[in-house]
């Protein structure tokens, strides 16, 4: 008999289903809006106003960033937590509810988006609505309040998805006392922990300062605050779509591979590194921010090191486990086992392709990370070049990858086509190549990111090797080949939910452990614990820059009077000492 | 065949990354190649890789071809 998701949650099967499918809606339109703005850059074909160009920037990072990410990531995690503690969410109804929620919230901040390709927007609640402001919605660009308001519905719904997963669990553990947890639900569990510290920063940013400022409530705001208040978030929110890659490369490959996850507890112990760390290092977006001590800048770097550790773990566990898998199906020699692993499958081969540029994105990673090199490239292409590794290949290739395995699981349809989805995988490779390298390199002569119109009057820009042009058409190249690759992506998934059911879908299984939970110490499980952790550190690597800011801007900006936050008397010495120790 | 179908497929695939950056690589040695060049190295490259996944090494060769 059948045993798909499908045929074991089908009610959670419909809810995963809708988030993938609403992923894919933002995927589509976000992509072809990349392709738009690689072809302006380069000037090789215009089709839009240069003017309207940051209404198709702004789509294009929170279509691709935000929402195809996000929603694609709740469908995972509800299928982890869900297959992994063998049991139903606790209520279907509250599980749509958050999905619907996140649904509002993303067609709001899309129609206040949108509206910037009228020629005249409309007005509501006073004013026109307007959202030019990119994803990282810097004040002073301001805004229409819908935008915000869907951000926060949006974010809102993730908060009742987590406590959904977190229901679920404590539901489970009322009847497995003394079981450890198992691994997906812990990855997810911890997951949705950081995640809520991090969101309280630009639940804050939106709620206390841009919303009421956008509303005509307060006049003003302080850009560096909204802004940290922002970074705060905006590193974590990478391990956000980070974490659910790492779930299927943990619990997915070495299944694929054929063979087993090599070691239950360092995945354990990897997932609460992040926990602890992937917060109180957002300052290192911020290196080029005057009004933030360099000792500041110093800390996050540190703690941004630190966190190549579980990284490099990962690669370690997850290679460590292929090569098992690969000598399970026969693979030899040192390095002869890689061509026995299944190449020919195209949710392997997706994952492996999108690991592998993920250890590309660590090095120009590493690079930004610097204090000192980051000053090179800071703002410029080679930063775009580096998260089209991270988040538009590592995690958007794995999930593509994954989709290939669960929406024949969430559906009960055979995938249309797995050659086409093997090409697919391959082109997506390819086209990234193209264009990441040459957005890296343009970045390393100063090509600026964000802008229409990179080719300034009087001024050549100086490329160490081949020439502006060339690099212009590679990057035109890879963006033709990437797109080709999203419709090839696409295809396959329409075509796929117009076949009928089938009754060879695989099993809804994942990988078994060869080191297993009872190795793992009883600690690691202890959330609570590890949670307090994170919020310490947290404090303390934001409370001491987060109070200077504020003292030398004003909460909402300098020279507002009444507003400004005043220290007790007896505080300010104590922190004048402090910020020379750091400073 | 020496290896699988797909596994030939993505070892060209795999050249992709080295050709393009052999260009930026080899100018550091003083050594400037031009766009079509690169090109051309790559193709060889590709075809020199699929000569020798054709070749059948041994007879039971097509053992490899799993997936
Ligand atoms: C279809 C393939 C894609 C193409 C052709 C593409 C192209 C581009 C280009 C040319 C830019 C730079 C614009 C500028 O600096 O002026 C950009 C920015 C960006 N892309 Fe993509 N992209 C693609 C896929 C993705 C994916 C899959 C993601 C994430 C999942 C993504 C996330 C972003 C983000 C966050 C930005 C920065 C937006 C900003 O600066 O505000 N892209 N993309
Ligand atoms: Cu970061």
């Amino acid at each position: 008999m059948r045993n798909a998701y499908v045929d074991q949650f089908p009610a959670e099967a419909r809810v995963v289903k809708s988030a993938f499918w609403s992923s894919f809606l933002a995927l589509a339109i976000g992509g072809i809006f990349g392709l738009v703005q690689a072809l302006h850059r380069t000037d090789v074909l215009r089709f839009i106003d240069s003017t309207d160009y940051y209404t198709v920037l702004t789509a294009h990072g929170v279509l691709l960033a935000i929402t195809f990410t996000i929603f694609f990531l709740v469908g995972i995690f509800t299928w982890a937590v869900t297959t992994s503690l063998d049991r139903g969410v606790v209520d279907i109804r509250f599980t749509w509810s958050w999905y619907v929620m996140m649904v509002t919230g993303t067609v709001l901040v899309a129609v206040a988006i949108f509206s910037g390709f009228l020629e005249e927007p409309p007005s509501i609640l006073g004013s026109e609505l307007y959202a030019d402001v990119l994803f990282t919605f810097y004040s002073p660009l301001q805004a229409h309040p819908i935008f915000y308001i869907g951000l926060v519905l949006f974010v809102v719904g993730t908060w009742l998805a987590g406590f959904d997963w977190f229901r679920t669990w404590w539901a489970w553990r009322d009847e497995n006392a003394d079981e450890r947890i198992p691994l997906p639900t812990f990855m997810v569990l911890t997951t949705t922990l950081f995640w809520y510290i991090c969101t309280l920063g630009v639940a804050l940013s939106i709620l206390a300062f841009l919303l009421p400022w956008s509303l005509g409530i307060v006049d003003s705001v302080n850009p560096l605050l909204t802004r940290t208040l922002f970074w705060y978030f905006g590193h974590a929110v990478v391990y956000f779509w980070l974490m659910p890659t790492y779930v299927m490369w943990y619990i997915m490959l070495p299944k694929l591979s054929g063979g087993k996850l090599f070691s239950d507890p360092l995945a354990r112990v990897v997932f609460v590194l992040f926990l602890l760390l992937s917060t109180p290092l957002g300052i290192h977006h911020q290196y080029l921010d005057p009004g933030i001590a360099e000792g500041y800048k110093f800390i996050a770097m540190t703690n941004t090191m630190f966190l190549l550790l579980p990284s490099l773990l990962t690669a370690f566990t997850v290679v460590a486990s292929m090569e098992h898998g690969a000598r399970q199906r026969g693979g030899e020699g040192y390095l002869g086992w890689l061509t026995a692993l299944p190449w020919r499958d195209p949710v392997f081969t997706g994952m492996a392709l999108a690991g592998l540029m993920f250890a590309a994105a660590g090095f120009s990673g590493m690079i930004n990370a610097g204090m000192n090199i980051n000053y090179l490239v800071h703002n410029t292409w080679w930063v775009v070049g580096h998260f089209h590794l991270t988040v538009g290949t590592a995690v958007a290739l794995t999930f593509m990858a994954a989709a290939y395995w669960f929406i024949p699981q969430v559906t009960g349809k055979e995938l249309w086509s797995r050659s086409v989805a093997l090409g697919q995988v391959l082109l997506w490779f390819v086209g990234m190549t193209f264009m990441s390298n040459a957005m890296h390199r343009s970045g390393l002569f100063g090509m600026p990111r964000r802008t229409a119109e990179p080719q300034y009057q009087n001024f050549d820009f100086e490329p160490a090797v081949g020439t502006v042009a060339e690099m212009d058409a590679q990057v035109a190249l890879g963006a033709v080949l990437l797109v080709v690759s999203l419709v090839l992506f696409l295809l396959n998934m329409v075509l796929t939910s117009f076949n009928g059911t089938s009754d060879s879908i695989p099993d809804n299984t994942y990988a078994g452990t060869l080191s297993g939970p009872e190795d793992a110490p009883e600690i690691l499980d202890n959330l609570k614990l590890w949670t307090a952790i994170a919020v310490v550190l947290v404090i303390f690597a934001y409370t001491l820059p987060l109070a200077s800011i504020v003292e030398s801007g004003g909460l909402f900006g300098p020279g507002i009077d009444g507003r400004q936050l005043s220290l007790g008397a007896d505080l300010e010495p104590a922190l004048e000492t402090l910020r020379e120790v750091v400073a | 065949m020496r290896v699988s179908k797909g596994a030939l497929l993505v070892g060209i695939v795999l050249l992709v990354p080295f050709v393009i950056e052999l260009r930026t690589a080899l100018s550091w040695f003083g050594i400037e190649i031009t766009v079509v060049e690169s090109a051309l190295v790559g193709l060889a490259l590709a075809v020199a890789i699929t000569a020798w996944a054709l070749w059948p090494p041994n007879e039971d060769g097509e053992a490899a071809d799993r997936s």
